[in-house]
């Protein structure tokens, strides 16, 4: 199947567990080449519409499709997706080859895949111990490892920076990074924003269950703002709005400019005369968006 | 068939595979082979000795009491991808699950008859040098004691099956075993004490395992002692029926319960 692109689509997904709805009418995207971070605080819904995705748990009503079809009707679904929810789900009396050694056996997959992936883990030493014994960084590596025998078009995980170090955490981004550029559809679900914010292309963010926003990272942030200070921002202000740009108070001394980029703010300050102390480009981060989005709720309470 | 592969990986890589075939050695050749060596005649209290059809089959039938071991090691097996959070994996690799669940049942059945096949050999091995040993001639013909040992070996696999239902049903491992266990191993012998209940233990599985080898010594010698009526037991053959009907039982709960369930 290499070369297939396939997205992800989610339609109108909800499930309902007796009177608790844990996901309500979720319609969502995820495109292929892409690293997508699938956020929201832990509780909003994350785990149980991933396990909907890939036929685990069956929806109360809605649709999820995987290149078009439901997960349960995919040729090869070890072949199309991969996917890794608890780094822990091991016989622990089996070794890391004897656990890829029944999924390699069910999945169709050489012998030979089980040894490669284990070199490309980085578990060729610990090949043969017993999973009883790895540590958490092992447990989560060899998920992966499970995840990805079946070299699959579309990745699913499900918090995979618990019980990584930076530095696996690290190599986890560039591995998915690759990935995406491949041309495969990554789905990364996180409630800890920073470790994913790096790598991710597309964001879909959710809160008790229902979508919050969902795009581009670059058009969900917007612009970026330009703040100025400066001792004479009444002068400064009507200069600015008169190019265009749209200008708010931001302390008694500063102001915040959109629609327009620091070097132009500069430009205009110093055609009209005004001093300026300070000029800052602000970028909003994916923690501040997170929270933006997700804390009327806290408030709501 | 690459998924009956992969579960028989699955069950050949765990200890409870190497724990089973040495429990078939112990108890076949161990256990029988003690039995025969001591006699039943010098049992407390005494039952009829090897030389009589009555001591013979009363040998067998008690390695038949030794079921609630592969019925364990299935309701063990059937509930291991859940105690250890595989399920989910095997469940998205397999999402047809009525395929791997059938294939997870005729592994179960292939290590379940694995189980008796060895079980019975060593039980026969103990037996026929015990008896040459001790120059004692067994009270039924050497082909009738192996028919009765193979009888024995395919019951253990209908065992094992049940057992694999009865986890599939309770999905808690713990739960599970010990329902299996404490079943076979207390709640049926009190079953068979208690007057009028006891009617029904021909039914049961330890009745129609009991049918099988036409073990009715502990069931008369129990009525005997309580007073009340023998338990009349089945005929060998509706016996294999019923149990036949229990393990078809089994792997329909085995199966149909898990297809459509959440994995969380």
């Amino acid at each position: 199947m290499t070369g297939d692109h396939l997205a992800i689509e989610a339609s109108g997904l909800t499930k309902r567990y007796g009177d608790v709805t844990a996901v309500r009418d979720l319609t969502f995207t995820v495109r292929p080449g892409a690293v997508t971070g699938f956020l929201g605080p832990n509780g909003a819904g994350k785990t149980t519409t991933m396990r909907m995705l890939t036929g685990l748990v069956t929806p109360t009503s809605g649709t999820a499709t995987i290149g078009g079809q439901p997960y349960g009707r995919l040729a090869q679904p070890a072949r199309t997706v991969g996917a890794v929810f608890d780094g822990n789900a091991f016989h622990p009396g089996h070794t890391a080859r004897d656990h890829l050694g029944v999924y390699a056996a069910m999945a169709g997959c050489p012998d030979s895949r089980v040894a490669e992936l284990l070199d490309l883990l980085g578990l060729a030493q610990a090949a043969d111990r017993r999973t009883r014994g790895f540590s958490t960084g092992m447990r989560q590596r060899l998920s992966l490892a499970t995840a990805l025998l079946g070299d699959p078009r579309v990745l699913l995980l499900d918090e995979p920076s618990n019980g990584l170090d930076p530095e696996g955490m690290s190599w986890l981004r560039g591995l998915l990074r690759r990935l995406a550029d491949e041309g495969r559809t990554v789905l990364v679900s996180s409630h800890v924003l920073h470790e994913v914010q790096q790598v991710v292309d597309d964001v879909v963010v959710i809160r008790r269950g229902e979508l919050v926003a969902a795009g581009p990272w670059s058009r969900l942030t917007g612009p970026p703002t330009v703040l100025v200070t400066s001792p004479d921002t009444t002068a400064l202000a009507a200069a600015l709005a008169a190019a265009a740009g749209s200008v708010e108070a931001a302390g008694p001394d500063r102001l915040r400019v959109r629609g327009l980029d620091a070097p132009r703010v500069a430009d205009l300050a110093a055609a009209h005369r005004v001093r300026v102390h300070e000029l800052v480009t602000e970028t909003t981060s994916l923690e501040q968006l997170f929270l933006d989005l997700t804390t009327e709720t806290a408030e709501a309470r | 068939m690459n998924l009956i592969r992969a579960e028989l990986r699955r069950v050949l890589a765990t200890r409870m595979w190497t724990g089973l075939l040495l429990a078939a050695v112990a108890l076949g050749g161990g256990l029988v082979g003690l039995m025969a060596l001591v006699g039943p005649e010098n049992f407390d209290p005494p039952m009829p000795g090897l030389h009589t059809e009555e001591g013979l089959r009363s040998i067998l039938g008690i390695l038949g009491f030794t079921a609630f071991v592969p019925a364990a090691a299935g309701a063990l097996a059937a509930t291991s991808e859940h105690r250890h959070g595989t399920a989910a994996v095997t469940f998205m690799f397999a999402p047809r699950r009525g395929r791997v669940l059938a294939a997870k049942l005729a592994t179960h059945a292939i290590v379940g008859l694995a189980y008796g096949l060895v079980l019975a050999v060593a039980a026969a091995a103990a037996l026929f040098t015990v008896a040459a040993a001790r120059g004692v001639s067994l009270g039924l013909p050497a082909p009738t004691v192996l028919a009765l040992l193979a009888r024995i070996g395919v019951a253990m696999a209908v065992y094992l099956l049940v057992g694999t239902g009865v986890g599939a049903l309770l999905r808690n491992q713990v739960a599970a075993v010990c329902v299996v266990v404490g079943y076979l191993y207390l709640a049926e012998p009190v079953l068979m004490m208690i007057p009028g209940v006891n009617a029904l233990y021909p039914l049961l599985p330890g009745g129609a395992t009991a049918a099988l080898t036409d073990f009715t010594y502990v069931a008369d010698a129990m009525s005997a002692q309580l007073g009340s009526d023998a338990v009349a037991l089945l005929p060998p053959a509706a016996g294999a029926l019923l149990l036949t009907g229990y393990a078809l039982a089994a792997a329909a709960i085995a199966v149909v319960v898990p297809m459509r369930r959440d994995i969380t």
